[in-house]
Formats: structure tokens, sequence, C-alpha cells
């Protein structure tokens, strides 16, 4: 995955074969993190606590749903998603580069709840990890890719 | 004889709750072994309008030290916070100012 060309409004991106095939498997796995990974504050110290909690967990619930639309309008959009001879341009305003950082990190981080929360990177896999360590790495690759264009950018 | 009533400074003792609108929140990012410190550095740009040298040096606070206060904030401010690093999946709370 690599940025063609940016301007104001666009950045365009090339993606070889696999990465044509694998993006949409991965965006395919939004959301992964569970809900409940999701607390205000760790001493539960502020005024009117639950409601609070209640509060981020419907603002977070809204943006999961709608950045499940995104994503769905995203691979569902042959002009988004152009194929080529060598494997496709994606074009992504900046605002939507966001969105699927987001939605990338989400993944990875859910993915690595999946693997139990481990501290370091795990030395064996199995077929019950494989598919959740796969994601992770995944979800990274693209991410790390995104973040360089934006931080080009910038 | 009425007591003569002179200017000074008063001095208020009481322990009196931390309203929503008064700067007593803190905001702060805690280490995970996950998330990647280029997206860490970038959110903080994102959400805060920091420069990157002062987001990196925030980043690298939360990855040596195991967390950053990120910002002292009214409730509301920080809540608003907390609700914008969470959408990017970051480990971030907000704890009472003590």
């Amino acid at each position: 995955m690599k940025l063609v060309r940016a301007t104001r409004t666009r950045l365009l991106f090339h993606l070889g074969r696999q990465e044509t095939r694998l993006l949409p498997q991965i965006l395919k796995l939004y959301p992964r993190v569970p809900p409940a990974h999701h607390v205000l504050s760790q001493s539960g110290r502020i005024p009117d606590r639950e409601a609070n909690q209640r509060l981020l967990d419907e603002a977070l619930a809204e943006q999961r749903a709608e950045n499940r639309q995104l994503v769905q309008a995203l691979l569902a959009d042959p002009r988004r998603f152009a194929r080529t001879e060598t494997g496709s341009r994606l074009s992504l305003p900046p605002v939507e580069v966001e969105w699927l950082l987001q939605v990338l990190n989400d993944i990875r981080v859910g993915s690595w709840i999946a693997l139990g929360s481990p501290e370091v990177k795990l030395s064996a896999l199995n077929e019950h990890t494989a598919p959740d360590f796969y994601a992770m790495e995944m979800a990274g690759y693209f991410q790390a890719q995104l973040l360089e264009a934006v931080q080009g950018e910038k | 004889m009425t007591p003569e009533i002179q200017p000074g400074i008063v001095q208020v003792t009481e322990d009196k709750p931390k309203s929503g609108l008064e700067p007593g929140y803190r905001v702060i990012c805690w280490n995970d072994p996950v998330n990647y410190m280029d997206y860490v550095t970038h959110v903080f740009q994102v959400v805060f309008g920091w420069a990157r040298q002062k987001a990196e040096f925030h980043m690298l606070q939360v990855h040596e030290q195991g967390k950053s206060v990120l910002a002292r904030e009214s409730m509301e401010k920080a809540e608003h916070y907390v609700h914008q690093l969470q959408r990017y999946t970051l480990h971030a709370t907000m704890e009472r100012d003590e």
C-alpha cells in the first residue's frame, strides 16, 4: 500500500494484488473491541460515574455503527476501490483516513484482546490463536501505511 | 458599639466537592503493549491539536513511565477528551485531581 498522490481533498493509494485481497477481509472484521473494554475512569471517583459511563458506552456504540456503515460503503463503491492491472487504487479524503485508522486500530486491539492481551509477542501460534494474530498483524500493517502517508503530508 | 468592618482577605477552607465546571480532572493515557508509538503520537496531535514534538513527549512518557497526564480540565472537557481518545482505542481515563 503506497501513497501515489496527495491533494488537499484526496489521498490516492496503490494497493498490490495481495493487499487488494487482504484489506477488505480485514475491514470486514470490524468491530472487534468488546464494548466492556472502554472504561471512563479507573478509580471510579467521578460524579455520576454510572451515568457518565453509560454516555461513553452510547457514544462509542453510535460510532461503531457509523463506522461499520462507512466500511460497508467503502467496500461496495467501485469508484473508491478501483481495480487496476497490478491491484487497485483506493481514494480517500483526509477525514476518511482518520476513521480508517480508528477502524484498523479497533481490529488490531480487539484481536489482541481475543489473544488474551499478551504483554509480549506470542512465541508460538496454534490453530486457535493464528487467526487473531494474523488479523492483528495485518490491521497493524495497513495502519502503519496510512500513518506514514498522513505524517508525510504533515 | 458596632464592630468595625475592614476590608481583608477571606480564606475559604471549606472542602466542597468540585463542580463540573472547574478544572479538577486529569485526562490520563495509560501504557499498553499493543498501540503503535507512531499511532499514539498521531492521535495526540489530532485530539489536542499539539505539535508533533509535544505529542511525542507525552507518547514517550506513556511508554516509559506507564502513563501521562495529558490535560487538566473541567469534568465536561475531560470527558470530551476521553471520549475522543477512546474512539481511537487508546487506553485513556479521567481521574479526579487530588
